[in-house]
């Protein structure tokens, strides 16, 4: 073990400040994560010049270590923005979650889990999870509440909702990955590309092997002949686009310029 | 030391380490002290922050462990400690933990603190010993400790005993200066602004909001009861049920009104954490007009920000969750 041989980060206000705000919002985008790192500096240590993004964080992590927490980053599964979240490492359940949801409703999210886990296309019909109520551990709930609960889930974070289905959203999978691979070692798959955990992705054909539609994107980036990695069959799906956090700024300004006109007319 | 012969975990204790805070904590005999809100530069040899000699045990403990010794045996320890929530049959009453097993609790209760208060829930004691400490109630104290020095020295919080009668605590930034995190990510938290939207409408009229009021004012903001809003959801759940459950709003009956109708009022977290010149502040920036175009609420505003200063000469505000999104 590193024991006292470990290098002690050093942590100073502007770290502190950081991880505060950082645990106040549970889990950020990369381009928030690097405003909130200027502002650390800007109200503690002006004149400093700001450390890069990634060895600051280190720097974090390595005095977070012994604590068994850690600043993870992650990449959301639909469209590759990287997330970062404060995680904690020595548990191995949902506990993030388990001070915030009933026993009941906690079961509710591992049987939702658990079908996200085992579905083909990483999403879960909301029919299918409701369907499951009446085998909830703890005080019985309807249908109806149940609905209520997988909102609350949503609006938390911890699934993503699109069409009446439900998959993991980012942060989830950040928080969880770990525990989800001990808890379903059988029925988790995984990136051919990253090996990290995959929910969504896709999948060849022909040999079965699975890709994070943010690895297919760097994987096949202009390439205009993809070929699966493993089997070399043609890969038969729309390669997406590699995720440009310049282009997001932009339409993201522009967005927010037309909101607060908006907000302002009333 | 005496204190460790109690069996009661006696919350107090955080009140006494805290208030001594600052410039040392004398509960921890021959520890390091190192005051948190000092920009202190930490030394590389330092023992990290839960080092061996932090430990005031109840026993001896012959061992020098070091914690990251074997941390699949600590990890083996948390997992009972969380799955079971129960007193652990493997710890008979009398016999102490060993060091390393009472430092991976202070290690579980920061992080239960710590989310928590991302959730702005209250931190109660009792539930801290129901979730958390479970079997090890006996040593509570100085797991308390030890959580409360790793809140300070790593996140700049103080762990603050605030009602030693309802026995809750709260995160207290430790930080100077406290106000400017709004600026830091502004327009990312749009339930502050709701709520904010309705505090000062309840203060403004200086008595309960009817909810056909407060319908009326969100109504500006496109928020209608029945219809479901992409980043608030269910906006009638959130406040009538859950700002209520954070004890930032009180949803009340109005007393012998039929067909029956209900009234909102500030609700004591919102009291402690919400200053009225805030409220003055939120309200010249929305209508663009000068706080003082309310005039008897911006001396109201005045008088409590005078009443703050004057009770509270050095000590820090309570920390604002609510304004610092």
């Amino acid at each position: 073990m590193q024991g006292s041989t470990r290098r002690m980060g050093v942590m100073t206000d502007v770290h502190r400040r950081f991880l505060q705000l950082l645990m106040t919002h549970g889990v950020l985008e990369e381009w928030d994560v690097q405003r909130l790192q200027k502002h650390c500096y800007k109200v503690h240590d002006r004149n400093a010049t700001v450390e890069k993004l990634e060895d600051f964080i280190n720097n974090i992590n390595s005095v977070l270590e012994s604590l068994y927490i850690e600043i993870k980053k992650g990449v959301t599964e639909d469209d590759g923005r990287p997330i970062y979240a404060l995680v904690n490492l020595a548990t191995t359940s949902i506990s993030k979650m388990a001070s915030d949801f009933a026993e009941n409703e906690l079961d509710l999210f591992r049987k939702a889990l658990e079908l996200i886990i085992d579905s083909e296309t990483g999403f879960a019909s909301s029919t299918n999870i409701l369907n499951l109520v009446d085998q909830l551990k703890g005080k019985k709930m309807r249908k109806k509440d149940a609905e209520h609960v997988l909102q609350k889930f949503v609006q938390n974070k911890w699934l993503i909702e699109k069409e009446g289905e439900f998959t993991l959203h980012g942060r989830a999978i950040l928080e969880m990955e770990q525990y989800i691979r001990e808890t379903y070692p059988d029925a988790v798959k995984v990136c051919t590309i990253c090996h990290s955990l995959l929910i969504q992705g896709q999948s060849c054909e022909t040999c079965g092997i699975r890709m994070h539609l943010p690895c297919v994107a760097k994987y096949f980036q202009s390439n205009s002949e993809p070929r699966c990695p493993h089997c070399n069959d043609y890969w038969p799906h729309e390669i997406p686009e590699v995720f440009d956090p310049e282009k997001e700024r932009e339409a993201g300004i522009s967005k927010s310029n037309k909101r607060s006109l908006r907000s302002r007319q009333h | 030391m005496s204190e460790q012969s109690k069996d009661v975990c006696d919350p107090n204790f955080a009140a006494e380490a805290s208030n001594s805070e600052v410039h040392s904590s004398p509960e921890v005999p021959g520890g390091p002290s190192l005051p948190a809100s000092q920009a202190a530069i930490f030394p590389g040899p330092e023992s990290p922050p839960v080092g061996p000699p932090d430990a005031p045990l109840a026993s001896p403990a012959p061992q020098a462990p070091s914690e990251e010794g074997d941390p699949k045996a600590l990890q083996q320890a948390a997992e009972e400690g969380r799955a079971h929530q129960a007193p652990s049959a493997a710890q008979p009453g009398p016999a102490p933990p060993a060091p390393a097993q009472l430092v991976q609790k202070a290690h579980e209760l920061m992080w239960y603190v710590l989310v928590k208060d991302q959730k702005r829930m209250i931190i109660w004691f009792p539930d801290m010993v129901k979730d958390v400490i479970g079997s090890y109630k006996k040593w509570c104290r100085s797991i308390l400790r030890r959580t409360s020095l790793i809140l300070a020295r790593v996140f700049g919080l103080h762990l603050r005993l605030t009602s030693l009668h309802t026995m809750e605590f709260s995160l207290v930034k430790a930080l100077e200066p406290e106000e400017l995190d709004r600026v830091a990510l502004s327009n990312r938290m749009p339930m502050t602004g709701l709520l904010l939207m309705i505090l000062s409408l309840i203060y403004v009229k200086g008595r309960g909001a009817r909810e056909s009021a407060v319908w009326n004012v969100l109504r500006i903001l496109g928020l209608r009861p029945w219809k479901k809003h992409s980043t608030f959801g269910d906006v009638r759940k959130l406040i009538t049920e859950e700002f209520v459950q954070q004890n930032y709003l009180k949803y009340q009956r109005v007393p012998h009104v039929e067909p029956p109708e209900y009234e909102f009022f500030w609700g004591s977290r919102a009291s402690r954490e919400i200053s009225k010149m805030q409220i003055m502040e939120f309200l010249a920036r929305v209508f663009k007009k000068d706080p003082q175009a309310w005039p008897s609420r911006y001396r109201e505003a005045l008088e409590e920000a005078r009443a703050l200063r004057e009770a509270n000469p050095t000590a820090h505000c309570p920390r604002n969750s609510v304004s610092e999104d």
